[in-house]
Formats: structure tokens, C-alpha cells, sequence
């Protein structure tokens, strides 16, 4: 029903995923360095954040590529070696700056929504 | 399908898909979810059919995670094609083509009456800066200013003419 009103490729939650998942990850990795399953992992058990976990590898490579995280590869208990992610100082720093505008949005977004139902509540008496 | 079938079946498909990428990206890609597959069988401590389909299942379609890859750069050019697709203002208008266009149609009519301008036309024409319109707008000024004082001295001719005969 959604992707016939919003189109396939549209399903806002999609989009809103999207474009906030980087900084999930970075917050993930905040608390402590990691490896892709585990961070899968967090991201998976906190919610409908990750749907298709294939999709964190290209996010990861981004994250890589734009220094906001390093990797090193460590032996691992079981199987072999893994690379595990941490966190950089400019990574840090986006995700502050994320932390801020992610607020402002959210309160902007929660006010309309607020709004909005009161003003249907008040249309419907 | 048995389970290892099914895991060498997505893995192809994720090569195939990746075609597009870098060689060194498309391995990279192809060996972490081998990987992926891996601890999550491990985890499992199984490898029959359903733990393996609900693993790929749960990682996607492959065409989904290369598509994740290509999406930062789709991005990134849609913002920076964005400005350059509406506005000729990013752009500089003055090249030396625009500089000798626009000299042949002022100065240019002056000392080369006629001439000047439709050179000055030509290099209009020539122009990489200027749009299609702004193109043909200048040609219907230069060749409307050309035609009329020939039209008017010609109708004032024949009036003459007429006036005199």
C-alpha cells in the first residue's frame, strides 16, 4: 500500500534510513571499536534501522574512504581474521554535528505532526 | 539446493552484480560478505537450508547492497549537477568568443557596416556559453536591425519614386 502511494522507491522510512544510518554506525562505534557482524548486530537488535544488512559493507567502505573511521584487521577466536572498525576524530566530529541538527529535525518534525493531529482532532468535533 | 549451492549461487550473483565497481572494491565487497555468511553459520551452529535462506535472506539481494555502493556518488553528482544544469551564472559569460561577438555587433557595425554584424553573428553561433535562445534572440535583433534601414530606405525610394513619377 505504501509503495503504491510513495512509489517503490519511495517509502519514506527508506529514505529517512538512509540518510541517517552513517551516523547510527559512527554512534555505534563511538562506544567502542567493532567488526561489521557485531555492528549489524546492534544495529539490527535496536530496531527497524537496517533492513537489508548487506548494505552496511558499502556504508562501511564510504565511512573508510571519507576518514571517518579506521580499520585494522585482528585475529579473531573462531574464523579468521577480522577488521575492526574505530572511530576517528573527524568522525567524532560529524557525528556531533549530527547530534545537533538530528534534534533540531526531530522537534521540528515532532511540533508539525503535534500540530497537525490537534488541528484534526479539532476539525473532527 | 543444498546450503553451500545456495551460498556459491547468491556470491555469484553479488559478483555479478558488483560488475560496475572497482576491481579492488568488488572483491573487497564480495570477500566481506562471504565473510558475513560465514560468522553467521558459525553462529548458528547449523547449515541447513532454511539457517543459509534466512541468512541471505536477511543480507539482502545483491543488486540491493551494490546499489547501497553506487548511492554517495549518485548523490554527490546530483548535488553538484544540480547547480550547473539551471544556471549559466556559475558559468563565465565572457570568453574570448563572446568577447569578439559581441565587439563585431557594437564596434563592429560601425566599421564594417553589415558585415561586422553577421560576423558578429557567426561568432555568436559559435558560442559554448551562451543557450539556443539567447542564441536566436540576438540573431532576430542584429538581422531585424540589418533589414529595417534597407526596408525603410527601400519604401522611402519608391515613395520617392512614386512621388516623383
Amino acid at each position: 500500500m505504501r509503495g503504491m502511494v510513495h512509489g517503490e522507491t519511495r517509502d519514506p522510512l527508506t529514505e529517512l534510513r538512509r540518510g541517517v544510518l552513517e551516523h547510527c554506525v559512527l554512534a555505534v562505534l563511538r562506544r567502542d571499536e567493532s567488526y561489521a557482524f557485531d555492528i549489524v548486530r546492534v544495529l539490527s537488535g535496536a530496531g527497524e534501522l537496517l533492513t537489508s544488512e548487506g548494505t552496511i559493507y558499502p556504508l562501511l567502505a564510504r565511512l573508510r574512504r571519507d576518514r571517518l573511521v579506521t580499520t585494522t584487521w585482528r585475529e579473531s577466536d573462531a574464523g579468521p581474521p577480522r577488521r575492526y572498525y574505530r572511530i576517528t576524530g573527524a568522525g567524532r566530529r560529524a557525528l556531533d554535528a549530527f547530534g545537533g541538527d538530528w534534534a533540531r529535525f526531530r522537534d521540528a518534525v515532532d511540533a508539525l505532526l503535534g500540530e497537525a493531529s490537534q488541528g484534526g482532532d479539532a476539525g473532527g468535533r | 539446493m543444498d546450503a553451500d549451492a545456495l551460498v556459491h549461487d547468491y556470491l555469484g550473483r553479488l559478483e555479478v552484480a558488483a560488475w560496475s565497481l572497482a576491481v579492488d572494491r568488488r572483491a573487497d565487497l564480495v570477500g566481506e560478505v562471504r565473510e558475513h555468511i560465514a560468522t553467521a553459520l558459525a553462529e548458528a551452529g547449523r547449515r541447513d537450508e532454511s539457517t543459509v535462506r534466512n541468512i541471505l535472506e536477511r543480507l539482502g539481494s545483491p543488486e540491493e547492497i551494490v546499489a547501497a555502493e553506487g548511492e554517495p556518488d549518485a548523490v554527490a553528482s546530483a548535488l553538484t549537477a544540480t547547480p550547473t544544469i539551471g544556471s549559466n551564472t556559475d558559468r563565465a559569460p565572457w570568453g574570448a568568443v563572446e568577447i569578439v561577438a559581441l565587439l563585431l555587433l557594437t564596434v563592429g557595425a560601425v566599421l564594417l557596416p553589415f558585415v561586422g554584424p553577421l560576423l558578429g553573428l557567426v561568432f555568436v553561433w559559435l558560442s559554448a556559453q551562451w543557450t539556443q535562445q539567447q542564441k536566436v534572440v540576438a540573431t532576430a535583433i542584429v538581422l531585424t536591425l540589418l533589414v529595417l534601414p534597407v526596408l525603410l530606405l527601400f519604401s522611402v525610394g519608391t515613395a520617392a519614386g512614386v512621388h516623383t513619377g
